[in-house]
């Protein structure tokens, strides 16, 4: 165990001094900052967005937008961990140490969920922090934890997938497009798009709504939304539908539960790949 | 550490990379590994530190188990260093913490190999160069506690005086380990090994002593300059060429070289201007070096 424990703490500081070199965690911080930075300006104002006011809307507002964003850049952070690790010869060199793979994968999943995770939260707090000195907002701390939850697990959902992508396809430029694919897929089906389908083909709507569910990204806006008035121009069709079906508090398990599930599924999946096959 | 190898096989998708190898190599032997390229050297090497799956069995210790401190016995340097963007110290740490060592030893070792740690320590790992790289490689790999150690390549970025540095510090920390050596360079087949695996289209084509071996493959170029243009005939008999300023040149394997210049010096005495020997900087892998030596050949 504490051989194991050893191989992470090796692994995980090569990765963080790689990640700090590509500058991945500034380019993490600046965007992140730009679009906090837009909407607490636009934003933080006595007015309702879905049911929400001041500090509170300019998160629904900015979580909105990061729901496009972070799957992306998840997906970007992982998608070539393995793949490009193997090709360059670092996998040959550490597993040729007394490193075990879990040991590696595990690392590296940390590092790259803490670089895409800890500014974040720094920016959240900060945002809570902001409305309440200058625009004299109460600081809704829960709603703030609410948010960071709800994207730590959009988080984990696509670096899962991410890395399974990145141990599946060794083929760098290959694994890039599925990335784009997977990122694509859960940006545009959404639920209003998944509406637009079932009218154009007459698709069954539980069919529509099921492969919305199963779109983490969706799964996630509908735990967003979970606590605000269940409303169908709120919601949308699939959280309105389900709410209604199986209440807000549900309708929250089931939009946090999908993707933290789904995250573990691709996750666990990539390291069996990697702990089978050939790494050089 | 023993190292065996039953019926080795392994396929990337059709191509056959490995074609049934056998072989044992006992704890502290010296074995070179050589081939021309896609041979299955590579893939050999990867069987070995248990990077690649392969069907046959490969035995280490008398034990298929592979662990992190069967890992811990091995050292492994690559031919091509990885693209690491950690910094040298970095990477030293990393690396000295999985295996329990002292960063000191490694410091030492690489002074021994001529690297400064100290002056490359913030350096990324990526940005040294290759011999630098390599260098940093074989400080690790030589600090180690390892009984095997598999070097691929080791000398291909070193200067000649690295060369020499790391043959004497191979030959003494290697004492007693089992070494696998993985290379194209005569000087280093010559100096750091006894016996010899030769692969070919993935197949065991050689497996004997060394010296053997290098009588088969080695070829030597012999030039001779006569004095006042005499003796040609007598060259052209020994199968020499004549080149310009009186020079005659032919070449010939290591069992001929002898047999030609103890024939020179007696038949030509007093009219032999010069004489040079140069042995081959590369092995000869192709036919004529199986003709040569058919009976070594399986």
């Amino acid at each position: 165990m504490k051989r194991q424990l050893n191989s992470y703490w090796a692994v995980a500081q090569l990765d963080m001094a790689e990640v700090l070199r590509s500058r991945w965690l500034l380019f993490c911080v600046v965007i992140y900052a730009l679009l906090a930075s837009v909407f607490v300006l636009v934003g933080m104002r006595e007015s309702t967005v879905f049911g929400f006011t001041g500090t509170g809307r300019v998160l629904v507002s900015y979580v909105h937008a990061l729901l496009v964003l972070l799957p992306l850049m998840a997906l970007v952070a992982t998608g070539h961990v393995v793949n490009k690790a193997r090709d360059d010869g670092t996998l040959e060199l550490l597993f040729s140490q007394p490193i075990s793979r879990a040991a590696f994968f595990s690392a590296v999943s940390s590092v790259r969920l803490v670089v895409l995770l800890a500014p974040l939260v720094v920016l959240m707090v900060a945002m809570g922090i902001f409305g309440r000195l200058v625009f004299g907002q109460q600081i809704e701390w829960s709603f703030v934890n609410h948010c960071l939850i709800l994207c730590t697990a959009l988080v984990w959902a696509f670096c899962g997938l991410g890395l399974w992508v990145s141990t599946s396809v060794p083929n760098t430029a290959r694994a890039t497009m599925y990335l784009l694919l997977i990122w694509v897929a859960g940006i545009a089906l959404l639920d209003f798009a998944l509406a637009g389908m079932m009218l154009q083909w007459r698709l069954e709507p539980r069919v529509v709504f099921a492969l919305a569910a199963l779109n983490p990204v969706q799964s996630i806006r509908m735990a967003l939304l979970s606590s605000a008035d269940p409303q169908l121009s709120v919601l949308g069709p699939v959280g309105f539908y389900l709410a209604n079906r199986i209440g807000s508090t549900w309708l929250y398990v089931l939009g946090l539960g999908w993707p933290l599930l789904l995250g573990a599924i691709a996750w666990s999946g990539a390291l069996w790949r990697l702990r089978r096959g050939d790494v050089a | 550490m023993r190292v065996e190898g039953r019926d080795i096989r392994k396929r990337f998708g059709r191509i056959e990379a490995l074609r049934g190898i056998d072989f044992t190599i006992p704890t502290g032997g010296r074995v070179g590994l050589v081939g021309p390229n896609a041979s299955g050297k590579s893939t050999l090497i990867r069987i070995v530190l248990g990077l690649q799956q392969c069907e046959g069995e490969l035995l280490l210790d008398g034990s298929s188990k592979r662990g992190l401190e069967l890992a811990d016995r091995i050292a492994y340097v690559p031919q091509i260093a990885p693209k690491l963007g950690a910094s040298v110290g970095e990477v030293v740490k990393a690396i000295t913490r999985v295996r329990g060592l002292a960063v000191d030893d490694v410091v030492e070792r690489g002074a021994q190999l001529g690297l400064d740690f100290r002056a490359i320590d913030r350096q990324a790992f990526r940005d040294l160069s290759g011999g630098a790289k390599q260098k940093t490689l074989l400080a690790l790999a030589l600090a180690s506690r390892a009984s095997l150690f598999v070097l691929d390549e080791p000398t291909a970025s070193l200067d000649t005086t690295s060369r020499m540095d790391l043959f004497d510090q191979l030959s003494h920390r290697t004492q007693g380990a089992t070494l696998i050596l993985c290379s194209h360079r005569l000087e280093e087949i010559r100096t750091l090994v006894d016996r010899v695996i030769v692969l070919e289209e993935g197949k065991l084509a050689y497996f004997g002593p060394t010296e053997a071996y290098l009588d088969s493959i080695t070829l030597s170029t012999i030039e001779v300059q006569m004095l006042n243009g005499t003796g040609g005939e007598t060259l052209t008999r020994l199968g020499f060429e004549p080149g310009v300023a009186g020079w005659w040149s032919r070449t010939a394997t290591r069992a001929e070289k002898l047999a030609l210049v103890a024939e020179l010096s007696e038949t030509m005495a007093g009219r032999l201007g010069n004489l040079l020997v140069r042995d081959a900087e590369a092995m000869r892998l192709d036919d004529q070096a199986e003709e040569n030596e058919p009976s070594k050949r399986r």
